[in-house]
């Protein structure tokens, strides 16, 4: 069953046309002109129950625009959506009921009191009885860890400790459908990977979620569909495994050396199909590798056998690379479930 | 509507103690607020000392108009201060938590913020409308008490509806400040007189455009039966309906046009 439908989705937006300047802002005052951008121009999406998507694209491609049409925030200027079965900007808080919502950039506790009284506000605000309220925050604040942060106020909390307390203000009624717009923006690794966790035991447990992001790592380990958006269109809807394997395959591993003399075609020798180059001077050495033709240890070893390794670090594509790939006329990943151009 | 009740208690709550946070802000605002309304009283108390009487009103009948504008704002301020906020809530883009919360998102605007100054303008607006109370030449029939008691309890809703609307413009104007609204706050100023006393497109503006002096001058009319239609203060009640409804109507055509902020 579709919990989230959306056809031919349209949201435009109406900028007033100044010239750049003061001159400018005060021509616009006699003269107004104003130019329409379609922030999603002709979205069509249908996500069923349990599925993990992610939603990516360059910035202003405009995905925060779809989740907040999906979330009744704003009103499409066309087409139609449908999540639960409801529309949700008609029906507002039956829609925030059966909804959890996480931005990023943006918290949804309350500024000034402590999390905790924030959670009971939320805890009213969606008619939770205490036995499961008390069940649902005992949970989450084991998973999330946050137990001794429910008596900070939000103001207080760090940028990684305030996203793990706003993921368990959208999740604690339960909600069948969760978007995160960019959860992870600003984290440190460690936390990350702690939401990262976090978020695929919500989706085993058979939470439906949307998942906007610019980091790759929080596709893979989380979702098994890739939406890419770009100009408020779609470009590729599909498997996630099969984009990544065609655009994202590269691995470029950095690694520092004790000693300056290392042989670079010693180690291409050894990695066949992956690129070596200097770094630092010759203090450092980069090889691009394909985890399915080489392993990371393997390169590791590799090198390791030409210098002496002190420290590395793996780096993933970015969603970018993926994207500008995929225009770069290489669209041929999924050719059958592309729509738009 | 029990349940919209509660939660809305329970949001300036939770206000009052965010707002507590910041004890100095709370003296300074209650001073002002004091000295502001005092300074209002002293004017009048001056004007009395020349001129005896203005249109058939006297001292203590113009008292209790201008206390009804102190105690009106007073609670507006108080229980329904967030309407101020909206300039700003909908420039950034802060109504994107509100909406996807299952509360109305009206309700959760106004109660978005305690303005505890109101405390200020209670005190002074009380002891102003008590005094006047006293000191006015009306006998206080059974009648009369339910009349006032009706009309000066619906008085305080006329002002939260026309705040509303007024602020709802924040949707249109999209700026950062409330300075449109303020200057219609500054406006309904003007009913802490007898209507009387301006010309006729004021008159109309304050009783019909933007009914400002439903909050005080129509209410006190009615009850002082005094001025060319006392009768039309018993339309108060239906004046904060009016205020209210039209203040959640233009608050929904804004949310349809509301545009967030980008990411």
């Amino acid at each position: 069953m579709a919990r989230i439908e959306a056809d031919d989705l349209r949201k435009v937006f109406r900028r007033p046309d100044k010239g750049p300047g003061l001159a400018g802002s005060l021509r616009h005052l006699v003269e107004r002109r104003y130019t329409e951008k379609a922030a999603v121009d002709g979205i069509s999406l249908r996500v069923d129950a349990g599925e993990a998507v992610a939603y990516v694209g360059p910035n202003g491609a405009g995905k925060s625009t779809t989740i907040k049409l999906l979330t009744g925030i704003l009103v499409p200027t066309s087409g139609e959506v449908r999540v639960n079965g409801i529309v949700p900007h008609r029906h507002r808080i039956e829609n925030a009921r059966g909804v959890g919502v996480v931005f990023g950039q943006r918290t949804s506790l309350w500024w000034d009191l402590p999390v905790r009284d924030s959670f009971e506000l939320l805890r009213d605000m969606h008619g939770l009885g205490a036995a499961e309220y008390r069940e649902n925050l005992d949970r989450l604040v084991e998973m999330l860890q946050i137990g001794d942060l429910l008596d900070s106020t939000a103001r207080r909390l760090s940028l990684g400790q305030r996203m793990r307390c706003d993921l368990a203000a959208a999740l604690l009624h339960a909600p069948p459908i969760v978007y995160l717009d960019e959860p992870t923006i600003g984290l440190d690794i460690e936390v990350k990977d702690r939401l990262r966790t976090f978020l695929r035991q919500v989706v085993a447990g058979g939470t439906t979620l949307v998942l906007t992001t610019h980091d790759l790592g929080d596709i893979e380990d989380v979702c098994s569909r890739l939406v890419i958006i770009d100009q408020g269109r779609i470009v590729h809807d599909g498997g996630l495994r099969q984009v990544i394997e065609t655009y994202a395959r590269e691995r470029v591993m950095h690694a520092d050396l004790a000693s300056r003399p290392v042989s670079l075609s010693g180690v291409a020798a050894r990695l066949p199909g992956a690129t070596v180059t200097e770094e630092r001077d010759g203090l450092g050495v980069a090889v691009a590798f394909d985890p399915l033709a080489h392993t990371a240890a393997a390169v590791l070893s590799a090198l390791q056998q030409e210098a002496e390794v002190v420290d590395l670090r793996i780096e993933e594509p970015a969603i970018e690379d993926v994207v500008r790939r995929m225009y770069a006329g290489q669209l041929d990943a999924a050719p059958g479930e592309r729509t738009g151009t | 509507m029990r349940r919209n009740l509660w939660l809305y208690r329970r949001c300036l709550g939770a206000q009052l103690r965010a707002t507590l946070e910041y004890e100095g802000d709370f003296w300074i605002m209650s001073v002002a607020a004091l000295l502001t309304q005092g300074m209002g009283f002293v004017f009048l108390w001056a004007i009395f000392r020349a001129i005896p009487q203005i249109n058939g009103w006297r001292f203590w009948d113009v008292v209790l108009i201008y206390s009804l504008v102190a105690l009106t704002e007073g609670v507006a301020v108080l229980l329904a201060q967030g309407a101020w906020t909206m300039a700003v809530t909908v420039n950034l883009g802060g109504l994107d938590t509100v909406l996807v919360r299952p509360f109305s998102p009206l309700l959760q605007v106004l109660s978005s913020q305690i303005g505890m100054n109101g405390l200020g303008n209670l005190v002074l607006g009380g002891s102003l409308f008590v005094a006047a109370l006293v000191h006015v030449h009306a006998t206080w029939t059974p009648v009369r008490i339910a009349t006032a008691a009706l009309v000066f309890a619906c008085a305080p809703l006329v002002k939260i509806g026309l705040n509303i609307l007024t602020n709802c413009s924040a949707f249109w104007l999209k700026t950062p400040w409330s300075m449109f609204p303020f200057a219609f706050h500054t406006l309904g100023e003007l009913a802490r007189y007898p209507l009387g006393i301006y010309g006729l497109a004021v008159r109309l503006v304050l009783s019909v455009v933007l009914p400002y002096a439903f909050m005080s001058y129509f209410p006190a009319t009615a009850v002082l039966s005094l001025g060319s239609a006392p009768w039309l203060g018993l339309l108060t009640p239906v004046a904060a309906a009016w205020c209210l409804l039209l203040g959640r109507w233009a608050f929904r055509r804004g949310l349809t046009r509301y545009e967030s902020s980008g990411s």
